[in-house]
């Protein structure tokens, strides 16, 4: 099993910076909406808790990775769909304690703010305890039909891990884009 | 318990004896214990069934059974539809289907797939068939993971793991049939009389017809009906007998004939067309943004804030297109935002938008004039309206 995962990973990391059409598409769109307030999807805001934050934020405490992680517009969410692992008991690059971070996965290119370099992030799902219920978030720049699997965030994806109860999301920096945008 | 009941009840009726009005007379009447309602046999034209994802707990999605005449009580009942599960409804059958995933601890344990067989009057399961593998496709409920075939004897389940396959099951003898390999495909559209048609990666359809073993008979690949980059397609259509209509990310609209052995792209494809009002642009938006009705027109759920990435976030209008003349005929703007919209077979049908809040509002279709809204009474999570034709 390691060393499928291993290979899945290597796997993934090389498609990612080999999609270059999609990372412009997706710069273009982060371009587009950057100013604007990313809006979750009305799905999404219907099954949260309205009236406000209820989060305080939670920050890198770094200038070059900028923004509140328990926040939709933090920029490495560009095309999340589910709970904010930051907001259930993990990080944005590690799974709440008692859950097993899938080895399979999609994945989106995101642009951060500070450095300006597009990024590769790995959306790697959290498995085997129900919802966390915490931060829903959905944003879809770049997300394309089921029929490209790994460009859509509607799968579960818990697959590879010993089960398929989702818990929430990550958003794993795996690598910068081989072709920066300008 | 029984003892305690009883203790309770001597107590009650104590203190209720010496409180009694003389107003009141006559006692209300007892009331027979156990009482389970019932739905009718044949449900009224005016219920649909409402998919709960149920975000907050995904393992106990559910299907609303709902009437969308009633303002006070349109939930009729529930059926369980657990963990990222699909459904299908048979009228002809008096059946619901659920496709689900179970673990034998809840998060944890052994993994069973299977399709629960559901009675439409009791909501009772009569029975299930279990799926084979651990492989069924879990994600977002799209309908067209979970489709029927060869006139609703059988039905198609589609599996991910991430490899993609479809399990060919036969509905009357509750056995599983086959399993087809989809190599780069997705997506289970019924085609012909037994058969089924998936999109690819490249762009392409591939379109199987099955032997009356459930075997493939044939297969063939219809290349370049869709182009991903420039049009992706909304995987959902709007079904109108056996023509799928589907209308692209932005807002192209393509027809395909399923009723042959092949399936058959309508030739000029067209758009729903623009507005003033867009920042930046008008485009569909939700999760199941179109729908049919039995007049030949196509409802489009239409957001005025198109643009990269805006395609689930839901729309504030519906704009009434005629595919015969590919001309839009009509702009509904509905009172909140949606992101599912489904038609009603009734005799006056009716537009039925289950919007973001979770509240579900009903439209007359001919004018989309504001009927009733029915609150957030039936689903938390209300992504998918399935009319019972």
């Amino acid at each position: 099993m390691a060393g499928f995962d291993k290979l899945t990973e290597k796997f993934a990391r090389r498609i990612a910076r080999g999609t270059s059409r999609r990372s412009m598409l997706a710069w273009l769109g982060a371009g587009m909406t950057g100013a604007a307030t990313f809006p979750v999807l009305p799905v999404a805001r219907a099954a949260t808790h309205g009236g406000g934050p209820t989060h305080s934020p939670v920050t890198a405490g770094i200038d070059q990775d900028p923004g509140d992680r328990t926040s939709c517009d933090y920029w490495r969410y560009c095309a999340i769909d589910g709970f904010l692992c930051t907001c259930c008991g993990g990080s944005v690059s590690s799974c709440p304690p008692g859950t097993e971070m899938s080895p399979i996965t999609w994945i989106g290119t995101c642009t951060n703010p500070a450095d300006n370099r597009a990024y590769i992030i790995s959306y790697n799902d959290c498995c085997g305890t129900s919802s966390c219920g915490q931060c829903l978030c959905n944003r879809n720049e770049g997300d394309r039909p089921q029929v490209r699997p790994q460009s859509n965030n509607d799968y579960n994806w818990c697959l590879g891990s010993q089960s398929s109860v989702y818990n929430c999301s990550t958003a794993v920096i795996v690598g910068v884009a081989l072709d920066q945008p300008k | 318990m029984r003892f305690l009941a009883l203790a309770l009840a001597l107590s009650v009726s104590a203190s209720a004896v010496s409180a009694a009005p003389a107003a009141y007379p006559t006692p209300l009447p007892e009331e027979p214990i156990p009482t389970v309602k019932a739905l009718p046999k044949a449900w009224p034209k005016s219920w649909v069934v409402i998919h709960d994802f149920y975000f907050a707990s995904i393992l106990d999605g559910r299907l609303a059974v709902v009437d969308t005449t009633s303002a006070n009580q349109p939930l009729k009942g529930l059926v369980r539809a657990a963990q990222f599960a699909n459904s299908l409804v048979s009228r002809q059958r008096g059946e619901i289907y659920t496709a689900e995933t179970f673990f034998s601890r809840l998060t944890r344990g052994e993994r069973t797939d299977a399709i629960t067989i559901w009675d439409m009057e009791t909501l009772q399961p009569k029975g299930e068939i279990v799926l084979p593998g651990g492989k069924r496709q879990q994600s977002v409920t799209y309908p067209h993971l979970f489709q029927f075939t060869n006139g609703e004897h059988w039905a198609l389940v589609a599996n991910f793991t991430p490899a993609q396959s479809v399990t060919v099951v036969d509905l009357d003898a509750r056995k599983i049939l086959s399993e087809i390999d989809l190599p780069g495909c997705a997506q289970i559209y019924p085609t012909g009389e037994r058969g089924f048609s998936s999109f690819c990666a490249d762009g392409s359809m591939f379109s199987v017809t099955l032997d009356d073993k459930g075997q493939v008979a044939s297969s063939k690949t219809i290349a370049k009906v869709q182009d991903i980059d420039k049009q992706p397609l909304f995987s959902t259509p709007a079904m109108m007998g056996k023509t799928g209509w589907f209308v692209s990310y932005y807002g192209q609209v393509q027809g395909f004939d399923f009723s042959g052995p092949v399936p058959r792209p309508l030739p000029g494809a067209f758009n729903v067309g623009t507005a003033e009002g867009g920042a930046p642009e008008w485009r569909p938006g939700g999760w199941q943004v179109i729908a049919a009705d039995a007049k030949g027109l196509l409802y489009v759920l239409m957001s005025p804030n198109g643009r990269e990435g805006s395609h689930k976030d839901g729309g504030t209008e519906v704009w009434v297109i005629d595919p015969a003349k590919k001309a839009r005929v009509a702009r509904f703007p509905l009172r909140s935002v949606g992101v599912a919209v489904g038609v009603t077979p009734e005799d006056t049908p009716h537009l039925i938008v289950a919007r973001a809040d979770g509240v579900i509002d009903v439209h007359d279709a001919a004018t989309g004039a504001f009927v009733r809204s029915l609150g957030a009474t039936v689903a938390a999570n209300p992504i998918l309206i399935t009319p019972v034709p």
